[in-house]
């Protein structure tokens, strides 16, 4: 049984909520791809963004919908094309290069948390997950409670352990793409996911 | 980018900036919400002691600098990158377009950096043909618009967002609506094409860790992201003062950089970049990475012990927001690349005197600054060194050593003072103020009057007062009075005479006390600060008194926190201190010292309103006691922005009148709001620029100091 720290559990989903992160509580990885694919469902089709005049990536705006699942293993991503196949999604792993154009969703597993700046972290070194969680419209990352410490301090071990390796792209992410550079309204979702959710694992 | 040749051109500017609307309520804005936000995101850590820990740690890191960077090289290059280190932003340039052209890029696209801009980067790059986009919403606007950045983190805020539509709308060849969420989405579709085929990117650098050689960028967009991936070269360009020994030290400077930038607990992106990442448009799948580390007078800075401490700055942006005249001028004319109190000090040292010459001068030493900053540097103190280097090198303007050469002599002194009286006593008609001055004295100065010299100062009067004061007591107590109360305002001394002398306190008046220097050391005459300090040291021996109390918050924060620093290097360094140690404020030694309570005074009914004098409540950190005192006697009518400073700031009012009473006109429109009756201030300044504007605007406060209430209510 991992160890699970409640205070900060309860931190972190406190913090969330006024930087725009949506958080669903699940018992398991298995049911938080169910929402991602959900999740996926009920959004509006991609709008998707010329990558020059009047030029796109793949993809053709239609409803096939795309995920990508850039850093689960093979047997997550088995689990998970079974579940999203059926529904007529597209999903990836990888050659997020050809979809500058933009994709639905990306579904992502996290490494580490922290609970007082409601912050995410992902090991980013694969380009398919830097380009998968910025070019997606939304960004669902599964979080086992266990993973989320409270203060940034608390994951200092863990980033030193990654780092000292290297070459590393750690990623913290606390919110959906924001911007508040036009008359300091704020405003979501300027290059990166216009939502952010997190599915909460137990355990 | 202020860049007026001429101190009347510099008006000419500033004019231009007070004179527009939009500017000005989106500063405004600004100003009220920040100071708000910035107390609930720092309610759940302890403010003080985080930015304690930066400037300590910065400091740490400043002295071993050269064994930073050495180590950051091996780990970084270690891990698959390339560091250079430019001496000058010329060579920084240089590299960059070299590797831009060894690596055959032609697009650029940049996310945000400070440094960059400090080095004119875009032009290098533009003046080889390359094609440069910015990415950060802020910086595209501005970049498309030909401007430079008004604000070190928002970049576009002098902007409406018709404005904005305006440019998009020649951007894209169609018009666009001034909606804000669609012109984000204008922004999203034009930056990711920009994005997409872009060969190199660039992007700054908030710290770089020595101990695993990572480069890491703070960003709420995400453009930081893109930059460093999407192309095949990224190169990170930042100062070497950006250099930190481990993971500790970046994770510590995260948590005070976004909360005194835009009052957020973090950014919503931080990319930590521990070697170059995967990339699969290069042959090795590796990303070509590149860090260009900008030394362009750092190093130099290092050697400067006065100044060096301005090295700590992580770029927050909280000296601005904070800054009175910032909220005034905004950032076109309070800084040239680096804006707010930092940015007048990096204007002198990375671009020049020429550059900085006039900006230095317009800081009002309300220390608004000094306080917010996140780490922790005298940035007041730092302009006046800088002033006084000016003064130096240049020769001082004639005003200036007039002044000086005045102050050093306390006899030429105080008899032109009592002189003032005589000249102006036609003026005046019989009222106290001055009426009429010739033009040249009174050039922009139509926002307040003037008070006239009183006829008998507090130092003839003294003899008279002693003769009837207790002479036992448990305190011995020097009254130090400074220039404004004794030829000006003597009642209020005569009003604290009445206090202190009724509780204990046995009282003299040294008549060689002088004025205590602030003004010349303002102004960066340090001969004549020291030779004014030495004089009011020798006035009060400190065997002879306990304690010295001032009833002038400047004076009292003057010479309780730079006496001994003025003297640093002259042999009464421990006459100084002895001195420092001795000197308080009127209200706080009341309550603290003194021990007064409710019980000591009559409460009345009169409703009386307060501002809190800048040097009182940030120089000394008085803020309850003036507070609980006035609750004691009356009924306190708290006023919002209670210490946003009353823009006298003694000479600064005389060489930027228009700025002075624009903060005037705030400052009383706040208190008058409060529908007292009454203002009081703990500063003789104070009083005399916010009675001279009530005088002005009909006189709808009673203005006064506070020992004049508490006298009037005292048991
Ligand atoms: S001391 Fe006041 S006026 Fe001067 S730079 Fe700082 S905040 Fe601005
Ligand atoms: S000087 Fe201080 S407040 Fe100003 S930008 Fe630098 S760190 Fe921030």
């Amino acid at each position: 049984m991992a160890n699970i720290d409640k205070e900060a559990v309860d931190l972190f989903q406190q913090k969330a909520a006024p930087v725009s992160i949506k958080i669903v509580e699940v018992p398991g990885l298995d049911e938080a791809m169910a929402y991602a694919l959900e999740v996926c469902e009920k959004k509006q089709p991609c709008e998707l963004i010329p990558v020059a005049e009047g030029k796109f990536s793949a993809g053709d705006g239609g409803d096939a919908r795309v995920v990508c699942v850039p850093n689960l293993s093979d047997k997550e991503y088995k689990t998970f094309a079974d579940l999203g196949q059926p529904k007529g999604f597209t999903i990836l792993r990888k050659g997020m290069r050809s979809y500058l154009s933009g994709i639905d969703v990306a579904f992502t597993t996290a490494g580490a948390a922290i609970a007082d700046t409601a912050t995410t972290i992902i090991e980013s070194i694969s380009e398919e997950v830097r380009l998968a969680t910025m070019l997606a419209e939304i960004h669902v990352i599964a979080l086992k409670k266990s993973q989320i410490k409270k203060s940034s301090y608390d994951v200092e071990d863990y980033l030193q352990k990654i780092m000292e390796k290297g070459p590393a792209y750690t990623a913290f992410i606390s919110g959906p793409s924001r911007t508040a550079d036009i008359e300091r309204v704020l405003t979501i979702g300027v290059h990166g996911p216009l939502e952010l959710h997190i599915a909460l694992v137990e355990g | 980018m202020q860049s007026a040749k001429s101190m009347n051109e510099y008006h000419g500017e500033i004019q231009e900036s007070l004179d527009n609307s939009f500017l000005r309520q989106a500063l405004d804005k600004f100003a009220v919400a920040y100071k708000a936000n910035r107390l609930t995101i720092f309610a759940d850590i302890n403010e003080k002691e985080l930015i304690k820990e930066i400037a300590d740690a910065k400091d740490e890191s400043l002295d071993k600098l050269e064994d930073l960077y050495v180590q950051f090289k091996a780990e970084a290059e270690k891990r698959g990158v390339q560091v250079h280190r430019a001496d000058t932003a010329a060579q920084a340039n240089e590299i960059i377009c070299k590797i831009a052209a060894e690596n055959n890029c032609k697009r650029i696209i940049k996310s945000k950096s400070m440094t960059a801009e400090e080095i004119h980067l875009n032009h290098a790059l533009e003046g080889e043909g390359l094609e440069v986009a910015e990415t950060d919403l802020g910086e595209w606007i501005i970049q498309l618009r030909h401007e430079g950045p008004t604000h070190m983190v928002m970049p576009a805020i002098h902007l409406s967002k018709g404005q904005v539509a305006d440019t998009f709308s020649d951007e894209t060849g169609k018009k666009q609506e001034s909606d804000i969420s669609l012109l984000v989405k204008v922004a999203r579709r034009e930056l990711r094409a920009k994005f997409a085929n872009a060969d190199m990117g660039i992007s700054g650098a908030n710290f770089l860790i020595a101990d695993t050689g990572t480069v890491g960028i703070c960003t709420n967009e995400g453009n930081g992201r893109l930059t460093s991936t999407l192309p095949r070269v990224h190169v990170a360009v930042a100062g070497i003062d950006k250099l930190t020994p481990n993971i500790h030290d970046a994770l510590r400077v995260i948590k005070v950089l976004p909360r005194s930038a835009t009052a957020q607990a973090i950014t919503t992106y931080v990319s930590w970049m521990t070697g170059s990442a995967e990339h699969s448009l290069n042959p090795d799948k590796r990303k070509i990475m590149h860090v260009v580390l900008v030394d362009n007078g750092r190093t130099a800075m290092l050697k400067d012990e006065l100044c060096r401490s301005a090295l700590r700055c992580v770029r927050c942006g909280a000296c601005a927001n904070v800054c009175p005249v910032y909220r005034l001028v905004g950032g076109h004319k309070m800084g040239y690349v680096y804006i707010g109190a930092i940015g007048l000090i990096l204007t002198y040292f990375f671009h020049g005197r020429e550059n900085a010459r006039n900006l230095v001068q317009n800081c009002i030493n309300c220390e608004a600054c000094k306080d917010a900053c996140s780490a922790g540097i005298d940035l007041p103190a730092i302009i006046h060194e800088i002033r006084a280097r000016l003064v130096e090198e240049e020769g001082a303007p004639l005003s200036s050593t007039l002044l000086s050469t005045v102050l050093e002599n306390r006899k030429l002194f105080h008899s032109l003072l009592r002189f003032g009286k005589f000249a102006q006593r036609p003026a005046t008609g019989g009222t106290k103020f001055i009426r009429h001055l010739p033009e040249v004295f009174m050039k922009g100065q139509g926002f307040r009057a003037l008070p006239a010299i009183t006829a008998k100062p507090f130092r003839d009067r003294w003899a008279e007062i002693k003769r009837i004061l207790p002479t036992e007591g448990k305190l011995r107590v020097g009254i130090f009075a400074g220039c404004a109360q004794d030829f000006i305002y003597p009642e209020q001394l005569e009003a604290a005479v009445k206090v202190l002398s009724a509780n204990g306190c046995i009282l003299d008046f040294p008549l060689e006390q002088s004025c205590c220097g602030l003004p010349v050391r303002m102004m960066g005459e340090r001969k004549a600060a020291e030779s004014t300090a030495i004089r009011n040291i020798r006035a009060f021996d400190p065997a002879r008194f306990d304690y010295i109390v001032t009833l002038c918050a400047s004076c009292a924060s003057y010479m309780k926190n730079t006496y001994t620093e003025v003297l640093e290097h002259h042999n009464m360094r421990t006459e100084a201190q002895q001195y420092a140690t001795r000197v308080r404020d009127f209200s706080s030694f009341v309550t603290d010292v003194l021990g007064l309570t409710e019980e000591n005074f009559t409460k009345s009914g009169e409703t009386v309103c307060y501002h809190s004098a800048c040097h009182l409540c940030r120089g000394l950190g008085v803020v309850k006691q003036p507070r609980y005192l006035i609750n004691a006697a009356a009924e306190y009518k708290p006023a919002p922005e209670e210490d946003v400073c009353c823009g006298f700031g003694g000479s600064y009012s005389m060489k930027f009148p228009e700025i002075s009473g624009q903060l005037l006109d705030m400052k009383l429109t706040n208190l008058e709001a409060t529908g007292a009756s009454t203002l009081v201030a703990d500063c003789p300044g104070c009083v005399m620029q916010l009675r001279g504007g009530e005088e002005k605007r009909g006189n709808k406060l009673k203005v006064e100091h506070i020992a004049e209430l508490l006298a009037r209510q005292l048991k």
